[in-house]
């Protein structure tokens, strides 16, 4: 088999007392769209930084194509960056920011400028070339930096929250422009965003990471339905979280319903125990929280409750369900009714099956 | 020179409506009359008494100045020194800025080795002058070092030479480029410098291609400023001179101070102003096409 693109094997880095990476490991391959997502803080742009060269790790192997690049400076290393505020050459037209990458690499001058105007083409901006940076529009020099990467032909692109200085129309339009791009090119990118919709729109694999570990690589799919820990389910989408223990026997005591919920089911996250008395928390999304005509509907585990707050959010309504000490999330498509208001007393209910287990207790 | 000096036009503010205008003017009304009384006004006196000679218009004083070869030697000596000096300045200080602005990071280092920088400045021309007097006489402590470590046989001679008083020159006007080259740099954004490496730039070729462009428009000011410093330095070169070297201020001030023509010696003011402006213009004018800006 051969190696993969991108293989980091336990990446460690410091800056003074902060413990930025603790031992991140990933492999990234041919091709792959691939988030790295997370809060301020989480790592993520560290290990970019350190991926592309511009960090040394403190521990740890990076290998691009089977070779170790750890020890390589950036600009040896086979692959190109989009920054965060693009970081275009002021005193260069965009046609020069473009040819300056094959420049560097030894392409004599008229070939440099024709396979700029190539790229600047593929991003729409052909009309652009003699401009300089300061000329344009954000949404404008995002392009030109997309440009100015992908022109060499890279590998493997690297992209430091590239969307986060737009606007959110553009930025939306960008995210399917940028897919689009990746698909044709056939380039791998990493891409840094702290957006969960972000990620989930665009990545082929989400990697989310929190306080310098990876919590979870999967696609999009994997980390909303069923996340490893309760970090991931609490930043990936919204969640409700049911305090539980495990009885020990196969079965999952929740704070809600009567009955016992099999544990660990088909969809808790793997590698929970299963003794009695550990602590579990169910995590249950919104849309799976229904509100119910009757306690006892068949297949369901139900709870009185009371409306607190009817949300409506264009096109899909929020009910705030007061359990107990518990405010639950209900979410469904459609206007909210008109027999639904504060106070209203609700019966509250989910299948099992919709429960998705993490170890450890909700977070206060 | 001026588009490389006023920075990027975007910063500069559409022009004002009319009530600002008028509501600006009592605040510009002190900084005007400053600089019409300390600038505008002497300028004119020494222009008009340089057109004066013998109660009659006329430019006399000019063609004095203009016609013996001996003014001209002295213009010669005097901008070859304001060259060297900007020439060994430039060397000297932009590395030194670069250090202190790329390569020291601790904040509280950089902040003393500046006022290190500056301290002299609080010093007399002078008092400086004469320290170099001694530092480089025939016993002093830079011949006896060179003897000493064995690069020199005997003591050279620095006084009453240009180089020495080149020397003393760079050593007066060193902070200016620091401070001019040393500003540019920090406004140059470190991660144009690592997407350059990141799209295949050596260190070396990133300072070239990306750096070094970027604060060329500091660079120019620095060289400006210290150029017609060193031009236009009298005390310095009066105290290395030792006697033997002449520059153009000390013309001027002979004139002024010792024969009292006011006349020849607003010519020689005047001659002295206008090569000078003349030279600066020219090197605006190559910085600029070099500096690529749009």
């Amino acid at each position: 088999m051969p190696p993969a693109l991108l293989s980091i094997r336990d990446l460690g880095k410091h800056f003074g007392g902060f413990h930025a990476l603790k031992g991140v490991s990933l492999e990234v391959e041919h091709g792959e769209f691939i988030a790295l997502l997370g809060p301020s803080g989480c790592g993520k742009t560290t290990l970019l930084r350190c991926i592309a060269g511009f960090l040394t790790p403190d521990s740890g192997d990076i290998r691009i194509g089977g070779d170790s690049v750890t020890r390589l400076p950036p600009h040896r290393r086979p692959l190109n960056t989009v920054f965060q505020n693009y970081a275009l050459f002021p005193h260069m037209s965009v046609l020069d920011n473009i040819a300056y990458g094959p420049r560097r690499h030894g392409v004599p001058r008229g070939e440099a400028a024709e396979r700029a105007a190539q790229a600047l083409q593929l991003v729409g901006l052909e009309a652009l070339g003699a401009r300089y940076p300061r000329e344009l529009s954000g949404g404008q020099q995002q392009r030109v930096a997309l440009a100015r990467a992908v022109v060499n032909r890279p590998k493997l692109l690297l992209l430091d929250e590239p969307l986060s200085a737009l606007d959110m129309k553009l930025r939306k339009r960008m995210q399917i422009e940028l897919k689009h791009l990746q698909e044709k090119l056939g380039i791998a990118f990493v891409f840094v965003t702290h957006d969960q919709e972000e990620a989930m729109s665009m990545a082929d694999r989400i990697v989310v990471m929190n306080r310098g570990l990876i919590e979870q690589v999967g696609s999009g799919t994997a980390v909303y339905a069923t996340p490893a820990t309760r970090f991931v389910a609490e930043f990936i989408g919204e969640a409700n979280f049911l305090p539980g223990a495990a009885d020990g026997d196969g079965g999952l005591r929740l704070a809600f319903g009567t009955a016992a919920v099999p544990h660990p089911g088909p969809g808790a996250s793997t590698g929970i125990g299963t003794g009695a008395g550990q602590s579990r928390t169910g995590v249950l999304r919104p849309e799976h929280l229904e509100l119910l005509d009757r306690a006892d509907a068949p297949g369901f585990l139900t709870e009185r409750g009371i409306v607190e707050d009817v949300i409506n959010t264009g096109g899909q309504t929020l009910v705030m369900v007061r359990v107990g000490d518990a405010l639950l999330a209900s979410r469904r498509l459609g206007m909210p009714g008109a027999g639904l208001g504060r106070g209203t007393q609700v019966v509250v209910g989910f299948r099992p099956e919709h429960l998705h287990v993490v170890a450890g207790e909700p977070a206060p | 020179m001026t588009a490389a000096l006023t920075g990027d036009p975007a910063t500069v503010p559409a022009a004002a409506p009319p009530t600002a205008l008028r509501r600006a003017l009592p605040l510009l009304a002190a900084p005007v009359a400053f600089f019409v009384a300390f600038f505008a006004v002497p300028m004119v006196v020494v222009l008009s008494s340089s057109l004066m000679a013998g109660g009659a218009p006329s430019l006399a004083n000019y063609a004095r100045v203009l016609l013996d070869q001996y003014h001209w030697d002295v213009l010669a000596v005097t901008f070859r020194i304001a060259a060297l000096t900007t020439l060994a300045v430039t060397l000297l200080g932009y590395p030194l800025a670069y250090y202190l602005v790329r390569v020291v990071s601790s904040n509280a280092l950089r902040r003393s080795c500046v006022i290190l920088l500056l301290l002299p400045l609080f010093t007399s021309n002078i008092v400086r002058s004469f320290g170099w007097m001694i530092l480089l006489g025939r016993n002093g402590l830079v011949n006896d070092t060179l003897v000493g470590i064995g690069l020199l046989d005997r003591p050279v001679r620095f006084l009453g030479t240009e180089t020495g008083i080149v020397i003393g020159l760079v050593y007066i006007l060193l902070p200016f480029i620091v401070l001019a080259v040393g500003n540019a740099l920090a406004t140059v954004d470190p991660t144009l410098e690592e997407a350059s490496a990141d799209l295949g730039s050596s260190p070396f070729t990133t300072f070239w291609t990306v750096t070094f462009p970027l604060c060329l428009p500091g660079l120019i000011a620095g060289v400006i400023m210290v150029f017609t410093l060193a031009a236009s330095a009298y005390v310095t070169p009066a105290l290395l001179s030792g006697g033997k070297i002449t520059v153009f201020p000390m013309l001027i001030f002979q004139q002024y101070s010792t024969v009292f023509d006011v006349h020849y010696g607003g010519a020689l003011s005047i001659t002295l102003l206008v090569v000078t402006l003349v030279l600066v213009a020219l090197a605006g004018r190559i910085g600029n096409g070099g500096g690529n800006r749009s």
